[in-house]
């Protein structure tokens, strides 16, 4: 069941329109926690985990299914109809939010509209048709070799010793970091989907309009691809905020909040 | 407090995090660097600069995600920024630091976020430590691990039933092709006493055996119908027996070779190839067979149709071979004893007193024998005409004997107490014949010594191993 597979959580006003809220590459749906509470009211929130993240159930990542993005968007448009919602709005972040756009256009019954925070339609430069995606192939190339060492994150063959750990942490904690691990296979082979998958189609052929939230410091999109979705994707409005990093929704969650309010209230919004 | 000793002076505490033996870094919640330590910008080829203001220089580094390589910098993006944030802490997170000039290095970075009185989030402290030899002992372990999954992919995977079996009998490893010969899951088999999972038809105790044997070859073989025990596995549908091929062999633990070893037990279905020489088995006897028949249709023509004159010798060479065939079909045999091969010729020549043999018991191979016979057949002849057995004092002394086990055998036939010797004008058939027939054969040296007294005559050969019989 779908439900449980992925770990959906529905809270927020009952029979309500419904947010969908995509976590990203790295976490898992509680990188959400600080913005869901202002919806809570009006809207219905519904939160999952993707499938080989989080608490989603492990097994049924089979890396050939979810070697592109379509299987997760299937996913996600399944969780749509298993809630049977109309007139929802996906909220995407960064690979999130290209897997929210993907869905939206297979359910497009079910989807008003979709809000992309700090979305990237691809991370890789691309000379010949003057894309600048922030990484060139041989930046993309040592990632690649590095997620192949299994060296991204933790040394999964060493028990984990505590280090800087403040002395009020009960020593006999749980050595699993309960928050964004996953799966070292999981998170090499999602890795390479998201940094090395070219999706500009999936936005140049947005059947829904999108609000495009872009972080002016962020350290893997650069301006110049907020601009090339602002220009190529059909519907979208674009908002630049004024934070470092590529996390917004964590460390300047009061700004996403409002600028998704904004565009949620407009009329056209649906 | 005041009992307590003096606490460090600010200048060493100062000192101790400037210098430790570890890099230090606080950024702000947003990750922009607040603080490098001494000894994390000596690892970065950072300039010596003092002062907590970083950012200063052009060339300062402002966030931490850019001391890291690129896999670091989206790591530090997509993982570690937001577990500061969603845990207050990440834990010994290996990536590698971006150094000026030289190639990256590999480290473990830690972090904890401080939140001020009012809860919110202040900073985040880091430490990193140089993870270089950390690292050297990962890649081997990974180099280890990937050639154990190579191997146990190929046991994995091999036809043959490959198990392992701890010193006091119990099986310790199953693989899937164990699984498929005999019809059992390692579940079912694994812990249990591998003689009362596996039982080899003919050879109860077979690896008590085994161990016994193991205790002076390096490997024991055993060919035998196996069959496993399925009781208490219902599901199992009854198989047919399958013949194999066991082996086993000790594995020594190279640490403590007192340790009574385990041992490793392959079984490889060999049924198809003993089926294969069934069928030689029966094709060989029909063979048999029907050489003797030839041999007595031929001999019954000689009879009709030879003049007298030469019909008995013929027909005495038909009977010697038609003999040494006996001696070879006699179950299937496809080796025979020297001393059978000469028994005949004894009682050719009348007896024992007659031709007087000695020599050990020496196993020949079929064409050996067969050739052998023939010689004697030829030499008994030729002693009853005209050499030592022509008259009644005469006899013939067979000798033969082997120096080395595995080396040249000698075989010498005197002939004693016969009517003096004259050596032949021309080369006689029978000569002709022994000559060619155990040069061809037994790559003999073969020596006529026509002496007054008698004649000797010398075979040096190296029987051919003899391969094993068929089983029956």
């Amino acid at each position: 069941m779908i439900l449980e597979r992925n770990n959906v959580t529905v809270s927020g006003a009952q029979g309500a329109p419904a947010l969908v809220f995509v976590h990203g590459f790295g976490c898992d749906q509680s990188m959400w926690h600080q913005v869901t509470p202002a919806f809570a009211e009006s809207w219905k929130i519904v939160t999952y985990d993707l499938t080989g993240m989080g608490k989603s159930d492990l097994t049924a990542y089979d890396p050939e299914r979810y070697a592109d993005l379509d299987a997760h968007a299937a996913d996600l448009a399944d969780i749509l109809s298993a809630l049977d919602l109309r007139g929802a709005v996906l909220v995407g972040h960064s690979i999130g939010a290209t897997i929210a756009l993907r869905a939206a256009d297979l359910a497009q019954e079910r989807v008003a509209r979709t809000v992309l925070v700090s979305p990237s339609p691809c991370f890789m430069n691309d000379p010949e048709t003057g894309y600048h995606g922030g990484f060139s192939k041989d930046e993309l190339a040592g990632l690649l070799a590095f997620l192949d060492e299994n060296h991204l994150g933790w040394s999964a063959q060493m028990a984990p010793t505590i280090t800087g750990q403040p002395a009020g942490e009960p020593a006999a904690e749980d050595l699993t970091q309960s928050f964004c691990r996953t799966d070292p296979e999981i998170a090499s082979h999602f890795g390479r989907v998201t940094f090395l998958g070219d999706f500009r189609e999936t936005y140049a052929t947005a059947t829904r309009p999108a609000l495009i939230l872009h972080c002016n410091e962020d350290a893997l999109v650069p301006m110049a691809v907020a601009e090339w979705m602002q220009s190529n994707t059909p519907g979208a409005a674009l908002e630049v905020l004024e934070a470092t990093g590529h996390c917004p929704h964590m460390t300047v969650p009061d700004k996403v909040i409002a600028a998704m309010s904004r565009h949620l209230e407009r009329p056209d919004g649906g | 407090m005041a009992d307590r000793p003096a606490p460090v002076a600010g200048e060493t505490m100062a000192e101790l995090v400037a210098d430790a033996p570890c890099g230090i870094v606080v950024t702000d919640p947003q990750g922009k660097l607040l603080y490098l330590n001494g000894t994390l910008r000596r690892w970065l080829d950072l300039s010596e600069e003092k002062g907590a203001e970083t950012g200063a220089r052009g060339d300062e580094p402002t966030r931490l995600a850019e001391l890291l390589t690129l896999p670091g910098k989206l790591f530090y993006e997509t993982h570690i920024a937001p577990m500061m944030r969603l845990q207050g802490h990440a834990r010994e997170i290996s990536c590698m630091l971006e150094v000026r000039g030289g190639p990256p290095l590999p480290v473990l970075l830690s972090g904890v976020a401080r939140r001020d009185d009012q809860g919110e989030l202040a900073r985040f402290d880091y430490t990193i430590f140089d993870a270089r030899e950390r690292r050297i002992y990962e890649d081997e372990l990974r180099t280890a691990r990937r050639k154990a999954d190579e191997l146990a992919a190929i046991v994995r995977s091999s036809p043959n039933a490959i198990l392992r079996v701890c010193a006091n009998g119990e099986i310790s490893s199953w693989n899937d092709g164990a699984a498929r010969m005999l019809g059992l899951t390692a579940e079912a088999a694994l812990g249990r006493d591998v003689e009362s999972v596996i039982a080899l038809a003919g050879h109860p105790g077979w690896f008590d055996e085994a161990r016994r044997i193991c205790q002076t070859e390096e490997e024991a073989v055993f060919e035998a119908e196996a069959a496993a025990d399925t009781a208490g596995t219902p599901d199992t549908p009854p198989r047919p027996a399958r013949h194999v091929e066991a082996t086993i062999v000790p594995i020594v633990d190279k640490a403590d070779k007192t340790r009574p070893p385990c041992y490793s037990v392959v079984l490889r279905d060999i049924t198809d190839r003993k089926r294969a020489e069934q069928r030689l088995k029966m094709a060989f006897a029909e063979m048999q067979h029907r050489v003797k028949n030839t041999l007595a249709v031929i001999t019954s023509i000689a009879r009709q149709s030879l003049p007298e004159a030469s019909r008995k010798a013929f027909i005495d060479r038909l009977h010697a071979l038609s003999r040494a065939h006996d001696v070879l079909s006699d179950e299937a045999r496809k080796q025979a004893d020297l001393r059978d091969v000469l028994a005949l010729t004894v009682e050719e020549a009348g007896g024992p007193a007659r031709l007087r043999v000695s020599g050990p018991s020496l196993t020949l191979p079929a064409h050996q024998a067969t050739s052998l016979s023939m010689a004697f057949h030829e030499l008994l002849t030729n002693a009853l005409k005209y050499g030592a057995l022509s008259v009644p004092e005469g006899h013939v002394e067979v000798r033969y004997e082997r120096e080395v086990p595995g080396g040249p055998v000698r075989l010498v036939w005197h002939e004693k107490g016969g009517p003096p010797v004259t050596p032949p004008e021309q080369t006689g058939f029978g000569s002709r014949m022994i000559t060619s027939v155990l040069r061809a054969d037994l790559a003999a040296r073969v020596t006529f010594d026509y002496a007054p007294d008698g004649l000797r005559c010398e075979f040096d050969f190296v029987p051919d191993k003899v391969t094993e019989p068929l089983a029956p």
